[in-house]
């Protein structure tokens, strides 16, 4: 084979791969915000008021933990013991969101008030409306140095590659004080993996798995879908969350 | 309306607080969000504020004194498509909030949905994406 032929051969070769990748930019909303049958055009009609908002089991653990939720190891059960006596007692301790700070891997990936995703060959940027919460996912080949591991944070660090049409994404270097899906404690050993494509026309599905030695007796899997948002509803606001932390209590 | 408004504010008897509540900044853990009840008074103030709205109305009570109210609703950016604009309630006007009352049994609550008298509906989020 000539140096010609062996040249024009990888550029085939890249250009399929590149080609392969999905273009996810766009505005997006999750299927079930708020939970099914709350608000939205249930709030809209007249008749029996809808509840304001529903999660199963109820976001303070007054009904235990969802059978799908994560599974804790005893020392973490017995954390999220003493956060659900305070949940429940009505205190807002240990909800990072009302605290106007980032709700942190992978509970951003909740997106309840929608996701903005930008992206360029090098990276993708998930924003999310809810407490302006932005991470970013690094495409070229970069890998977490120690001097990143050592300083977690909310999002975490996260490097990715696309599998054909799916992009695969690793998150490390997350803050332990956050939770696993809004309510379960983890810890700073939690390491978080991807795998994001449209599974329809406008439908993109993340599929989460978080694993944690720690806080978990097991990886747990958990799959969001958003719709891509239609014009008139394409444009994120502003959520300035510190406006009313004087307030906070 | 008015009768279950009454019914309610009954049974709450003393628990009920004269003085305005502190427009505190909540989780929806500080709310029973499986009860839903249905409060109509008049509009003082309307705050189109993040991270969550806020509407104070004077509601009269079961032996006609006049209680004020403190609703929690949900971010502008997300009102904002529902229906809603920073204008859409006005002080003086009449409205029927439907809510989950707090737990600590002051006189707020979390908007599910606000009706106005002319019959219009705000829900507390856009039409479902699906």
């Amino acid at each position: 084979m000539t140096k010609r032929k062996m040249l024009s051969g990888a550029i085939l070769l890249t250009l399929a791969t590149t080609a392969a990748a999905a273009d996810f930019a766009g505005v997006y909303y999750p299927l079930q915000p708020f939970g099914r049958g709350t608000g939205g055009q249930a709030g809209a009609r007249k008749g029996p008021p809808p509840r304001p908002t529903q999660s199963a089991p109820l976001s303070d653990g007054s009904q235990g933990r969802a059978p799908d939720a994560p599974s804790l190891t005893p020392e973490y059960m017995a954390k999220w013991e003493v956060i659900r006596k305070s949940r429940m007692a009505g205190s807002s301790e240990y909800d990072n969101t009302a605290k106007c700070l980032p709700p942190g891997m992978p509970a951003m990936m909740n997106m309840a008030y929608g996701m903005e995703v930008m992206q360029t060959k090098d990276k993708v940027t998930f924003f999310s409306e809810l407490n302006d919460a932005l991470r970013r996912v690094y495409l070229d080949g970069r890998k977490p140095t120690q001097k990143i591991l050592n300083d977690p944070t909310y999002a975490g660090y996260s490097t990715g590659y696309w599998e054909g049409d799916t992009l695969v994404v690793d998150t490390v270097a997350l803050h332990p004080n956050s939770f696993i899906e809004g309510f379960s404690p983890h810890s700073d050993a939690m390491t978080v993996k991807e795998r994001i494509r449209f599974t329809g026309p406008d439908l993109l599905e993340d599929r989460i798995t978080v694993t944690d030695p720690k806080a978990l007796t097991k990886p747990w899997e958990t799959v969001k879908t958003y719709r891509k948002a239609k014009p008139g509803t394409d444009e994120l606001r502003e959520f300035a969350c510190a406006e009313g932390l004087g307030d906070a209590k | 309306m008015r009768v279950r408004v009454i019914a309610f504010a009954a049974a709450l008897g003393m628990a009920l607080f004269d003085a305005p509540m502190a427009r505190s900044h909540h989780s929806n853990v500080a709310f029973e969000v499986t009860k839903v009840i249905t409060i109509t008074g008049v509009v003082k103030e309307f705050q189109w504020r993040n991270p969550h709205t806020w509407v104070t109305l004077a509601v009269k009570d079961a032996n006609g004194k006049t209680v004020d109210w403190s609703v929690e609703g949900r971010a502008p950016g997300v009102l904002l498509r529902a229906g809603w604009t920073r204008d859409s309630l006005k002080p003086g006007e009449t409205i029927t909030v439907d809510m989950s009352p707090a737990k600590d049994g002051t006189s707020t609550g979390l908007v599910a949905r606000v009706t106005k008298a002319d019959g219009t509906i705000l829900p507390n989020a856009p039409p479902p994406t699906e």
